[in-house]
């Protein structure tokens, strides 16, 4: 009897939650595979069953397959930079927390996490520009002729991947520090007296200790790298002038289709795909680093 | 004081005071201008002012936000309601699809009478603000390009006269390229549209397309369309780019562009709309610059004022904001300050023409001089995203250079996307 009241009573508590969850999580999700089956325009009043034709044309449609590899390249892109460099500063740092500027090091490292990310995209186009950037003028310096960083169509991916890193190293760094401070001294204080150098220390007991830490890490920066977007806009824009190029990402390509083509329809078969690449994603990254930890 | 009594007094005084914020409301009518440019708000700032001695309780705020943003603001506005009254500024050709799903109301009859009669405008701009002989829009302005060429340059380079053909463009853009002692082009000859999101690109295309006896879109004569650009005139035009990119070498994609650069002395010529005399004038007051009109001829995009709603005291008050927006007074204020070409005829503008000579390439046409518009068809900013997506790439392939297969071949490409585009809307001409 007390078992059940015990039962009601956590239900009725975690009710609005889910009632909540489900109203801004789950419905969007359900109405975006509703309409990716519609043909459904945002204007017209008349929105048809069309079934899978909406992924049928997604698959012809060559601006989304670029958007598509674009975007699988910068979000692995920003994956491989982010995770082995955050490892590494999130070592350096926890090694020197005894230094009075570990404080500093700590919120230098956060500072662009948290920095809004049109003015930050702002300052990279500046960096990257090829006439007036800083960039160009520090390779001019050391006789390496500049290059049109915004312009190129590999450079200017190479850019987008630049910036997304840049941001998302402080969160990785910072998720690393409190895994670091969560190993167990005695097998760091055992090795040292066995004889292992810190290299040796860092990459045969830290490394393999933060393996849950980089499951985390990897799939929030590989979702966040797949959602790309404002970087890829802001750095094309401008009013005047010589924009960028624009590099098509699968988020923009979404908008394109819903908001200037108003194509919603189409741009939900889009998000479905785009959700399922992740959802895969995901489950692969924790099938391969869950199998590795219970070895 | 019986309970009663007590609770009727307090419903009484809420009345009151629930009549008056009523009567206080229906006397103070808001409305609000979406616009899509925003230099355009110190006009309308000045349109209103103008509506306050015959309309004192009139409030009127104006929005203007980048042309994208606001288009995307219009899709969502409309269709989700709940916006006020609006007084809309849109391309006619952009206005057709909202107009085909009843979300934009016909003009009243006074207003249609304005529009239609009294030689106010010309065909072509009634056209533009009607669909099926039904008036939906009040005409305001368009965007009509000419060349803009800096005078010192020209001078300096010896050319005394602004280009008569596109073959005179790339020659005047080889003579008038400033380089380095490397070579590299510092000053670009020929400032052209090579990158950017949107449809600008393929708009830019367009015009110089055109120049050359070609067309994005061309309509048979049952009144479907096709792409028009997989042609000679196509190749040409798309080589012009590609020879002034890789070949000459007067202009790169990452050299300042547009009318910034132009102001900055970092072009020395490039095609624009009149704004951009607005624009000098502001921001380069000391330029030395004239403007030429095109080879054959210019796009004119005309920008209609719309109203969201059918009737209502706020509709009223829209229209009337329209209206006098169209007064001769605030168009020649418009033309004078602002820059853009207002599109009533029977107003006398001589006023700033005389004294801004390089507004004359834009009013006074040569013989045969043609006009073309982007059409009013659903898909046409579709087409023309798509087709700016793919002339990017082209910019940014020097093996396209002077490779009239290669430039065929992509050519057929994107006039097969464009196709589709039109067959999936029931457009294709068969």
């Amino acid at each position: 009897m007390l078992r059940t009241k015990k039962w009601r009573f956590a239900i009725l508590a975690i009710l609005p939650t889910l009632a909540i969850f489900a109203w801004v999580r789950m419905f969007p999700i359900w109405e975006t595979l509703r309409l990716s089956l519609h043909r459904w325009d945002i204007l017209s009043r008349d929105k048809p069953f069309i079934g899978l034709e909406n992924f049928r044309e997604l698959f012809q449609d060559q601006l989304f397959l670029n958007a598509l590899v674009n975007t699988t390249i910068i979000a692995f892109g920003v994956l491989f930079v982010t995770i082995p460099a955050a490892l590494v500063i999130a070592a350096l740092i926890y090694h020197r927390t005894r230094s009075r500027f570990a404080g500093f090091y700590e919120t230098t490292v956060f500072i662009p996490h948290i920095v809004s990310l049109v003015p930050a995209a702002m300052a990279w186009k500046w960096i990257f520009d090829a006439n007036l950037g800083p960039l160009n003028a520090v390779l001019e310096f050391f006789g390496i002729p500049g290059q049109a960083w915004l312009f190129d169509p590999v450079l200017s991916v190479i850019c987008i991947i630049i910036l997304c890193s840049w941001q998302a190293l402080g969160y990785a760094v910072l998720i690393y520090l409190v895994g670091f401070k969560n190993l167990p001294h005695t097998l760091f204080e055992a090795a040292k007296l066995d004889g292992a150098s810190g290299i040796q220390r860092f990459f045969f007991i830290s490394v393999p200790l933060l393996r849950p830490i980089t499951l985390y890490v990897s799939v929030v920066t590989l979702i966040s790298g797949f959602n790309v977007y404002a970087q890829a806009f802001v750095l094309a824009s401008d009013s005047q002038g010589a924009p960028g190029r624009l590099v098509r990402v699968l988020v923009l390509d979404m908008l394109e289709n819903a908001f200037r083509n108003y194509r919603v329809g189409y741009a939900a078969s889009e998000a479905v795909i785009l959700l399922c690449i992740v959802l895969v994603l995901t489950l692969v990254q924790f099938g391969l680093l869950r199998e590795k930890w219970n070895r | 004081m019986g309970r009663h009594t007590k609770t009727s007094m307090t419903l009484s005084a809420a009345l009151l005071v629930g009549t008056a914020i009523g009567a206080n409301s229906a006397a103070a009518e808001t409305i609000t201008v979406w616009s899509g440019f925003p230099e355009m708000v110190p006009f309308y700032e000045h349109v209103a002012a103008s509506m306050a001695d015959d309309h004192p309780d009139l409030e009127v705020n104006v929005e203007a936000i980048a042309l994208r943003e606001h288009e995307r603001r219009i899709a969502l506005g409309l269709t989700g309601g709940g916006q006020g009254t609006l007084v809309i500024e849109l391309a006619g050709s952009t206005a057709q699809r909202y107009i085909e799903n009843e979300l934009l109301p016909a003009v009243p009859d006074d207003v249609a009478s304005f529009v239609t009669g009294d030689g106010n405008f010309s065909e072509f701009f009634i056209n533009t603000a009607s669909d099926g002989g039904t008036v939906y829009g009040v005409p305001l302005f368009r965007g009509q390009g000419a060349l803009f060429y800096n005078t010192d340059m020209f001078e300096a380079a010896g050319l005394s006269e602004p280009p008569a053909t596109m073959a005179d463009y790339t020659t005047y853009a080889e003579q008038l390229t400033e380089r380095d002692a490397d070579g590299n082009p510092i000053v670009s000859g020929w400032s052209l549209r090579l990158s950017g999101g949107g449809q600008g690109i393929a708009e830019k295309f367009w015009i110089n397309l055109f120049q050359f006896g070609g067309s994005v879109l061309e309509q048979t004569d049952d009144g479907t369309w096709q792409a028009g650009y997989a042609n000679e005139a196509g190749r040409n035009a798309l080589n012009q780019y590609l020879v002034n990119l890789y070949t000459l070498d007067t202009v790169t994609p990452e050299m300042p562009a547009d009318a910034e650069a132009f102001q900055r002395g970092q072009t020395a010529m490039f095609i624009r709309e009149s704004w951009v005399i607005g624009d000098i004038a502001a921001r380069a007051p000391d330029l030395n610059y004239a403007t030429a009109p095109l080879p054959v001829g210019s796009i004119a995009l005309p920008v209609n004022l719309y109203v969201n709603e059918a009737d209502g005291d706020g509709a009223d008050a829209a229209w009337a904001f329209a209206m006098a927006a169209n007064e001769p007074e605030n168009l020649v204020w418009l033309l004078e300050n602002v820059g853009w070409l207002p599109n009533r005829i029977n107003v006398d503008y001589s006023s700033v023409t005389e004294a801004v000579p390089q507004f004359s390439a834009f009013v006074d046409n040569p013989a045969g001089f043609e006009f073309f518009t982007l059409p009013a068809i659903g898909p046409i900013e579709e087409v023309l995203t798509r087709l700016a997506a793919q002339l990017e790439q082209a910019f940014a392939d020097p093996s396209l250079a002077d490779d009239p297969d290669a430039i065929d071949a992509f050519l057929a490409a994107a006039a097969e996307e464009t196709n589709r585009i039109l067959e999936r809307e029931g457009l294709l001409a068969q």
